[in-house]
């Protein structure tokens, strides 16, 4: 049972700008996509992540609208560790998927990599540590407590949904280490089962580094679709 | 994407569904089923009420899936718990193992199969059919068994019976706010069996205790023996026997 704590969680994102059209596609209802058709890319080292182990996340976070408040959208989310994928579609409906993230200092790179299936289907790549972000690791954790909203669909057994939420939640108890900007590069390689190409790079609008500790609570509904739609 | 496609999406994410709808047509599924005798008193803290055990002999299975229609290629390791259900014989799934997330989440998610990543392997190793289990790097389980020693079998009547009984799983799904959401006892029944082929023989299994893959925990007193399956069948969806939550 949650809530569950996480120490030393390593985030690697790269935020892109894409085709507007494409983000309302999908972006369910009654969320509203970012005016600027940004998507962030993220890679996530959890090394000490309490009742799951250590393992790598990687995926698509799209900021949001809901109700005029700022949120983040989890799209696409990638990791190789079976229980935090069950218990993140199951409590939180976190879209996950088994692949093999790798997020590792290589030289003087931080580089990302996901392979999906046998094939490599993103790499991304950043400057190690060229500056420290504005407003340093206090601006860091304040906005780290942005609501984070995910769509979890459950089927009943007869194959009927059961559940289908947008469901929120809010981070806590959040220490950041350590954040940096640094140039960044991004390379989506189209994968039908996997398809972060699906939202295509226009254009490269940067990379973020850091590291910190965070709490995952568990979460509450904002929008019943069998109820409210 | 406006809310009724939401409604009708298969399941999470919305841009590409881990799994579609069923039911799910499986092609030449095998099985190597080795049933031995364990400790009455574990079957019974092992099983949920209301189900009751019958007898003091369960299995470990292996299943290779090549060809599993939204799933794709894998294997699978599960312990079986014959039981009864208001007097009907069922099988009870209380573990059973994966190696392919779409199988693992559907599992889960629609029928409450107790799914957990593992790798399990089933081949022929020279004159011996063999299934191995591999959880967080540790080999598990290792079931070994004679490779198609009654050959010329033509009535596979024990086996459609076998293949016909009701499976139960406990479906847990917890609420976003932690809460349990469903708690049901489920219902399976494979349909449209067809058994290409059954073969009996002599069967020994090995049991290693790992505490997120207690297949262990129900410990092997003696081999009963083994049966090797080719099948074809489908997977519909199920019913709900139980539930927990109801008042």
């Amino acid at each position: 049972m949650g809530p569950y704590r996480f120490i030393n969680r390593e985030f690697m994102i790269v935020t892109y700008e894409t085709d507007k059209d494409l983000l309302r596609q999908v972006v369910p209802e009654p969320l509203e996509p970012n005016p600027d058709g940004h998507v962030l890319y993220e890679w996530i080292r959890m090394p000490d992540s309490s009742g799951f182990g250590d393992y790598t996340e990687s995926g698509v976070v799209i900021p949001c609208f809901y109700k005029g408040e700022p949120v983040n959208f989890t799209a696409q989310m990638y990791l190789d560790d079976e229980p935090p994928i069950s218990a993140g579609r199951e409590i939180w409906g976190f879209p996950k998927k088994y692949a093999l993230p790798k997020l590792e200092v290589c030289s003087d790179t931080l580089t990302g990599t996901l392979s999906y299936a046998g094939q490599m289907v993103a790499m991304g790549t950043m400057a190690y540590k060229h500056q420290e972000a504005p407003g340093g690791v206090e601006a860091q954790a304040k906005g780290m407590t942005r609501t984070s909203c995910n769509l979890k669909i459950i089927p009943d057994v007869d194959g009927t949904p059961k559940i289908c939420q947008l469901v929120a939640y809010n981070l806590t108890d959040i220490t950041v280490k350590g954040v940096w900007l640094s140039p960044a590069r991004l390379h989506l390689i189209p994968h039908v089962n996997a398809p972060a190409a699906d939202l295509p790079i226009k254009r490269i609008v940067g990379g973020k580094h850091f590291i910190s500790d965070l709490t995952l609570p568990h979460g509450r509904v904002l929008f019943d679709y069998l109820k409210d739609a | 994407m406006n809310k009724k496609d939401v409604i009708g999406l298969a399941s999470m994410p919305l841009q590409s569904p881990t799994y579609p709808r069923g039911p799910y047509k499986f092609f030449n599924r095998q099985y190597m089923v080795i049933r031995y005798k364990t400790d009455a008193d574990a079957i019974r803290a092992h099983l949920p009420e209301p189900l009751e055990p019958v007898g003091d002999t369960v299995s470990v299975q292996w299943l290779d899936l090549p060809d599993g229609e939204g799933f794709g290629a894998y294997s699978a390791a599960a312990q079986i718990i014959p039981c009864t259900f208001k007097g009907e014989q069922c099988n009870f799934v209380s573990q059973m193992y994966v190696d392919n997330s779409p199988p693992l989440a559907g599992g889960r998610e629609i029928w409450g199969y107790p799914m957990k990543y593992g790798k399990a392997v089933l081949k022929v190793e020279g004159d011996t059919l063999k299934g191995s289990l591999t959880y967080a790097s540790q080999q598990v389980a290792t079931g070994t068994m004679v490779y198609k020693h009654d050959a010329f079998r033509k009535d596979y009547s024990a086996e459609q019976e076998l293949l016909g009984r009701t499976q139960v799983t406990l479906k847990l799904i917890p609420d976003i706010d932690g809460k349990p959401a469903i708690a049901q006892l489920v219902g399976i029944n494979f349909t449209d069996v067809v058994i290409k082929g059954a073969w009996t023989g002599a069967a020994r299994l090995e049991l290693v205790p790992a505490v997120n893959c207690p297949l262990a925990d129900l410990p092997v007193k003696h081999v009963v023996g083994g049966l090797q399956m080719v099948t074809d069948m489908t997977l519909p969806y199920g019913r709900v026997l139980h539930d927990y939550l109801a008042k």
